[in-house]
């Protein structure tokens, strides 16, 4: 995908004010708005090992350091390590028939480094059992940890005490009568104010760690000795290994890989998911997948004659419509300064989200309970619109007439019959269609005064009519369509000389 | 040194369609995949015992443009046991036993290679040095290690080489006795 729309050439402008190229933007179909990665909440669904594919539970996962119990990566190229098997001698020296022992060890096939190069003894058995570094600062990690989490409890018992003191649901005949404990603790003699519980059971601090004083002689043999360059670690190495930093390559030891998270991705202002994984870590499909790729017409830039200050140059685009659906496509200027046509549908969208628990379609049967009950709840977030940072310095010529796109057929391309689907088309803006793509022409003329060699951007306004498939309500079966506005950039690019 | 002299020992297996030219000797073992290249330009080839050189591997013996005027007829002596994996690219003035060179991997014409080496995929060594015995070059930036050990001799490899690639390939004769 990447190499298709990789030069970012035609970028759309998110809801948040961000331009992207259409594979990186997400669409809302409740809210009907463009969401981007910097616009949506990410969640994580689950850890996994991306070697083993194990799944594990987060608890698990937190427990293990969001690392893999089993499996390893190279500490000198971080790459996955792999056990191989290597024989050494007979299991029964005695009897030279016996099979030879087969001793495991792990090696990486990148930079063929193997755990017997830092001395790790062979494993009789395939899975686990490597030895386990243990960390010279264990101990006071741990009870630096014991200590703060001492700390915690004691700091939320202290709260909790206090909010009872606050309820106080009933009523001390010690106040009306002015007998109060605190009068009563004067008049024995004791000091008025009781001593906070949460001073009294202040836990230890952990013991402060002291700076020695006494430093390590320099050694002197850094300035008379040769540097063997190939013994030492590099930056990347020591910092794999924050515990130990090894400074030589004999001390590099096996590391647990990190886990990888799936992660969805739900829309902040109507909370929906854009995006959600399938649990299974050996799946790379969606549940649900909203991308806009596969609702908003695909720009693409086709030809554009030879950029010249002041002067008109001919533009082609193409235009695929990715939906089931046929769409109309509509010119409009570019406006940047107005939150227009965006800002009245963010209204509207709020409108409907804010609906939602009525119009709880019945048709997400696809979502867990646990979502639905989430989706129902009202948006967060207020989300308003920003403007674009986004200069344009080319004009283009709005055409009157439309577009109309016919809907994606994924057989049309083993049709060879030409259909036409016999649209009347205005054929100074429409230059060749097939299916559901459409080649349109389009005028350009970068702004006069450009210094050569500027990059040219134009922007237009492109509005769609988008089918929403999601039934509204049950009796109402009709799908709903509605104008939808993406603002398009396009990076034409850069101002010629002139002839 | 246009004329093509090679001379192949008994037991060394050679494809046809591989690409020979100038004075190549070809040691017992040694298997030569199709489409190989080995262009013995600045002087003779000797190649050692059990290489293997897979398809698109160049081994080309050239001299250094500040040495291509004199006129010394180098000999480039590959030892034993060597391994050219697919697209390597090697000019190296002298190769020793047990080195491995990565596929796509580029070694310069003033690099000698000694024993036991890996150059890694991809990765190329231009600047003059001797690499060392066991050294391993690898990753994108061309980091260098030394490994514990020489680099696993390709045994079974070459054991199912030498009895699929008669199948389906014509062989030149051995042309010379031990």
């Amino acid at each position: 995908m990447s190499y298709i729309v990789s030069p970012d050439v035609v970028k759309y402008a998110c809801t948040c004010g961000l331009l992207k190229p259409i594979s990186c933007l997400y669409f809302c179909r409740y809210c009907c708005e463009l969401r981007c990665g910097f616009c949506v909440c990410h969640e994580v669904d689950s850890h996994f090992c991306g070697k083993c594919c194990e799944n594990l539970p987060s608890s698990e996962a937190r427990l293990k350091k969001n690392r893999c119990g089993n499996c390893y990566i190279c500490p000198c190229c971080q790459q996955e390590l792999s056990t191989r098997i290597g024989s050494k001698g007979p299991s029964n020296p005695e009897d030279p028939k016996s099979t030879p022992k087969k001793m495991y060890y792990l090696s990486c096939l990148y930079c063929r480094w193997s755990s017997r190069d830092v001395g790790i003894p062979d494993q009789g058995a395939a899975t686990g059992g490597w030895p386990e570094r243990e960390n010279v600062h264990a101990n006071r990690l741990q009870e630096v940890i014991e200590g703060y989490k001492a700390f915690i409890t004691a700091q939320r018992q202290q709260k909790e005490r206090e909010k009872k003191k606050q309820r106080g649901k009933f009523i001390s005949y010690t106040d009306r009568t002015g007998v109060t404990a605190a009068a009563l603790r004067k008049r024995i003699g004791l000091p008025a104010e009781v001593p906070n519980t949460y001073y009294r059971n202040r836990p230890k601090p952990p013991e402060v760690a002291i700076a020695r004083e006494e430093v390590e002689d320099f050694p002197e043999d850094l300035l008379t000795k040769a540097l063997n360059l190939m013994e030492i670690t590099t930056i990347d190495q020591r910092l794999l290994q924050p515990d130990l930093q090894p400074t030589t390559v004999d001390k590099l030891f096996p590391i647990h890989k990190q886990l990888s998270i799936k992660r969805s991705l739900r829309c902040r202002s109507c909370e929906h998911n854009v995006s959600k994984p399938e649990y299974n870590p050996n799946s790379v499909k969606f549940k649900i997948q909203l991308f806009a790729y596969y609702h908003i017409p695909e720009v693409r830039i086709v030809t554009v004659e030879p950029l010249r200050a002041g002067k008109t140059a001919e533009l082609i685009l193409k235009f695929t419509n990715p939906t089931q659906h046929q769409t109309v496509i509509t010119f409009l200027p570019l406006d940047l300064t107005d939150k227009g046509g965006d800002g009245d549908r963010e209204v509207v969208g709020e409108t409907q989200s804010l609906n939602l628990p009525e119009k709880q379609p019945p048709s997400l049967g696809g979502q867990p309970s646990s979502l639905l009950s989430l989706s129902s709840r009202q948006p967060s977030i207020t989300i308003k619109p920003r403007p674009i940072r986004q200069a344009t310095n080319c004009s283009i010529a709005i055409p009157g007439s439309k577009v109309i796109l016919p809907p994606r057929d994924d057989a049309a391309e083993y049709d060879d019959s030409g259909e036409t689907h016999n649209i009347q088309d205005d054929t100074k803006l429409v230059v060749w269609r097939k299916s559901n793509k459409a080649f349109v022409k389009l005028a350009v003329t970068p702004d006069d005064g450009l210094e050569l060699n500027t990059e040219i951007v134009a922007g237009f306004t492109m509005q769609h009519i988008y089918t929403n498939t999601i039934a509204t309500t049950v009796e109402n079966k009709e799908p709903d369509r509605h104008d939808h506005n993406v603002r398009v950039f396009l990076s034409l690019g850069n101002l010629v000389g002139s002839e | 040194m246009s004329r093509n002299s090679i001379k192949i020992l008994p037991g060394a297996l050679v494809c046809e369609e591989s690409k020979l030219r100038g004075d190549i000797t070809i040691g017992a073992g040694t298997i030569i995949h199709p489409s190989a290249t080995i262009l013995a330009e600045a002087g003779p080839i000797i190649i050692g015992d059990c290489c293997l050189i897979e398809e698109q591997a160049k081994i080309i013996h050239r001299l250094p443009f500040d040495e291509q005027d004199t006129e010394k007829t180098p000999v480039l002596i590959i030892g034993a046991h060597n391994v050219f994996e697919v697209d390597c690219h090697v000019e190296s003035p002298k190769i020793g036993n047990c080195n491995v060179f990565e596929s796509k991997c580029f070694v310069g014409n003033k690099v000698t290679v000694t024993n036991g080496c890996t150059v890694g995929a991809g990765c190329k060594v231009t600047e003059e040095q001797i690499l060392k015995e066991n050294v391993i070059i690898f990753g994108e930036k061309c980091q260098m290690r030394e490994g514990l050990d020489r680099p696993g001799l390709q045994t079974l490899q070459m054991e199912t080489l030498s009895k699929v690639l008669p199948n389906y390939h014509h062989i030149r004769k051995p042309n010379k006795k031990n």
